[in-house]
């Protein structure tokens, strides 16, 4: 059993920890707050961009050709050369939230790829480490943290996708993020962003012939809106995400440190209770030491007197 | 006299500028600028970097420094839509030279056609907030 120096130290050590697991509580707190603010302030942007490439894609005029437009069906699904943007965050202590990106990325890559034809787009250092030990091939230059999403960061991803879409060097693009479904658990989501599936959408409405459609002038021309369009939809797009897996990340780490908060108090509780036994264990011990010796002391002096008489008794008959 | 109207909003990745009557917008177009008054006709508009000008419905001035985007007329209702939107006072033109001379810089390393690209954007982005902030006195 341990003495009560060593609990005393355990407990220190337990206390020392739970400082830092309360300040990384707060801080992720803070993080989350400032980012599901900036999230609110895109979002309707974001929505409106949405309708309106809908809106534009059906009164596209006959014969518009873009590159954003193409499905490229004509090429068999699984052969069809996939470009992944997997996020994930560059530190650990998030519970799972990493490890379930991971695992549906891994998941879909195996399933619709013939393994040979996919390009991983990785933010962040946790699955970029994980991912190449797995023995994934892996962009190398492409090198984007997690931390503190901004346009800028998002406007360079999206440009690095849409060029290798352009020069066909993959021919879908997924994003596989996290998003918070409420304030406890959090969701995996694996969208695909290129070729636009609200596009297809749009162009597969059926449309009576009869019905009224307002006629849209393009200015200069239709490929020139869809270019400008399509890039800052996606960019929204990856924004949304990025921003979306970083409140993810930091509420995972909220709770994995209130886990670690709670654990800690229980723990600390268990030790307090095991210091006391101990406490009082020795206490007990040292007053029956004291006592038992007290009483051999008596005992011995009672036996030194009954000595003594014996012997005076003896001498005077 | 009562001027006409039509509904306008702004929107951009930083929420929205502007959600009211207008009487004119004028926007950055590719070619030149491009005036919009009440009841234009349907259009759908390409934005490019530049400087925005709205007349709401008293007939005041806002002015606005605009990235890419685009413009939906229909039904006497405008829909701007742009990346990003910023008063000319609220530009920061120190991070805006930064950004000008690392675009220089980039492009001058003259590395792949798309880094090119993405640094030519980068600049006149840059150029565009640059010279309307100027134009307020402000510096």
């Amino acid at each position: 059993m341990a003495n009560i120096k060593e609990i005393r130290d355990r407990i220190g050590s337990v206390r020392d920890t739970m400082k830092i697991t309360n300040a990384m509580y707060m801080i992720s707190s803070n993080k989350l707050r400032k980012a599901k603010k900036q999230l609110a302030e895109t979002e309707p942007y974001f929505y409106a961009l949405q309708a309106m490439i809908a809106r534009v894609t059906r009164h596209l005029p006959e014969g518009t050709e873009d590159v954003f437009l193409e499905t490229r069906d004509d090429i068999p699904y699984a052969s069809r050369a996939k470009g992944y943007l997997i996020l994930t965050s560059d530190k650990g202590l998030a519970g799972s939230f990493n490890h379930n990106v991971l695992k549906a990325a891994e998941e879909h890559i195996q399933k619709n790829n013939t393994l040979k034809n996919y390009k991983l787009y990785v933010v962040g250092e946790h699955g970029r480490h994980y991912l190449q030990r797995q023995g994934f091939d892996i962009d190398e230059s492409f090198r984007y943290t997690a931390q503190n999403p901004n346009l800028d960061r998002s406007r360079d991803i999206t440009s690095i996708i849409i060029d290798d879409f352009r020069n066909h060097v993959i021919d879908e693009a997924y994003v596989v993020y996290t998003t918070m479904k409420n304030s406890i658990s959090c969701e995996v989501q694996c969208k695909k962003i290129l070729p636009l599936d609200i596009i297809q959408e749009a162009r597969d409405r059926f449309m009576p012939i009869d019905t009224y459609n307002e006629e849209f002038l393009f200015e200069p021309s239709a490929e020139a809106i869809i270019d400008n369009i399509v890039p800052n939809f996606i960019n929204g797009f990856i924004y949304g995400a990025l921003v979306e897996t970083f409140c993810s990340e930091q509420n995972s780490r909220m709770m994995a440190m209130d886990n670690a908060n709670k654990n800690a108090n229980e723990m600390i509780g268990q030790l307090t209770k095991e210091y006391n036994r101990q406490r009082q264990a020795a206490i007990t011990q040292e007053i029956t030491e004291v006592a038992s010796g007290a009483k051999a002391m008596r005992r011995a002096k009672a036996a030194k007197m009954k000595k003594k008489a014996a012997l005076n008794e003896n001498t005077r008959s | 006299m009562e001027k006409k109207t039509f509904g306008l909003q702004v929107m951009s990745t930083n929420g929205i500028f502007y959600n009211d009557r207008a009487s004119e917008i004028i926007l950055p177009c590719i070619d030149g600028e491009y005036a919009i008054l009440a009841e234009h006709e349907e259009l759908v508009l390409a934005i490019y970097d530049g400087k925005m000008t709205i007349r709401d419905a008293i007939g005041d001035k806002i002015i606005a420094i605009v990235g890419r985007g685009s413009c939906q007329v229909a039904n006497n209702r405008v829909i701007v839509l742009v990346d990003t939107c910023e008063k000319p006072e609220d530009i920061d033109r120190h991070r805006a030279q930064r950004a000008l001379e690392r675009a220089e810089e980039e492009m001058r390393q003259n590395k792949s056609i798309r880094e090119y690209y993405t640094a030519q954007a980068a600049m006149a982005r840059a150029l565009s907030r640059l010279k309307n902030s100027s134009d307020y006195g402000i510096d």
